[in-house]
């Protein structure tokens, strides 16, 4: 765990897993979408629409994994100072950015032929609205402030704060009544997707989830090329 | 040819809409990155192209920066 909270060896690190990532992407993409568009089953009540499902869940669990992560890296950093895990926050904020984007707008469409609107301001849809905002002022607290003392205690304020959100994220649909529906996908309970359905989306995942360490990955290696960059001027 | 993986009964142009904007988001967010890695790999290369001889054995001492050398001559 220590060895990949030093920049130099994650650096290395980064660029040979990054290689490897790049061969692999494009064949479980073909296959996710194969299996998404073509081989898996209508849906019994919504029919076709329900296809959506495999690009919008899988986007709002990254986006809600990634918060949830640059929150626990925000409270390392600020009890311990390591200010290498400042790196790994920062190249993950995009990519939860993007995924929320994503799952806000998938969310729309599939909302448009099942409810009937493209938005209502139901306790999921605006909770997930709110995760969006918090992820625009964390990504605006480390591009804009300076100093990186006041920016790091800003971060973690913000992240903290989203945690909070995170939970009423997960829990709005059992604590209101929404027009989202209830959990199909419990890790400890019961799941009530059918595995012609889980296959799909299990695959859709693993896609999101390769593209993300591809991203983060970069990311990483831009932020560490930025700090080496500044380090240039006193050799 | 069979229209129904396209129409989708009437669903079509939301389902794939649906993959055609995650995907579009997806590459521009993917060539956005790339293209900025490019540039600071670049840029990192060039502000040490006025280092004397003994700056460079220096820099190439540190595993980073040696990465980012021998990375970017590969590209």
């Amino acid at each position: 765990m220590i060895k990949f909270l030093n920049p130099s060896y994650t650096f290395y690190l980064a660029g040979k897993i990054l290689n490897s990532i790049k061969i692999f992407i494009i064949p479980i993409t073909i296959v996710g979408i194969i299996f998404s568009l073509v081989i898996s089953p209508k849906d019994y009540i919504q029919g076709d629409a329900a296809r959506i499902m495999y690009v919008h869940v899988p986007s709002a669990w990254i986006s809600l994994a990634s918060f949830a992560s640059i929150s626990f890296l925000c409270i390392i950093s600020f009890i311990f100072k390591i200010k290498s895990v400042n790196l790994i926050y920062k190249s993950l904020a995009p990519i939860g950015l993007t995924f929320n984007f994503v799952a806000i707008f998938t969310g729309s469409l599939w909302g448009q032929p099942t409810w009937g609107t493209w938005w209502a301001w139901d306790a999921r849809l605006t909770s997930m609205l709110i995760l969006m905002l918090f992820y625009v002022f964390f990504i605006f607290s480390y591009k804009f402030i300076k100093d990186p003392i006041k920016s790091t205690k800003i971060c973690t304020a913000i992240s903290v704060l989203g945690l909070i959100n995170l939970v009423i994220i997960r829990y709005s649909v059992n604590w209101w009544s929404t027009l989202h529906q209830s959990s199909s996908i419990n890790i400890t309970g019961k799941t009530t997707v059918h595995s012609s359905m889980l296959t799909p989306l299990v695959i859709m995942l693993i896609v999101f989830l390769l593209y993300s360490a591809l991203i983060f990955l970069m990311k990483y290696r831009i932020e560490t090329i930025r700090v080496k960059k500044r380090g240039l001027k006193k050799i | 040819m069979n229209l129904d993986v396209f129409l989708m009964n009437g669903y079509g142009i939301y389902v794939w809409s649906s993959f055609l904007l995650t995907f579009l988001i997806c590459l521009f967010l993917f060539l956005r990155t790339r293209k900025t890695l490019k540039k600071l790999e670049k840029d990192f290369i060039q502000e040490t192209q006025s280092f004397s001889e003994q700056q460079l054995k220096d820099l190439k001492k540190q595993r980073i920066a040696k990465e980012i050398l021998v990375s970017h001559s590969r590209t």
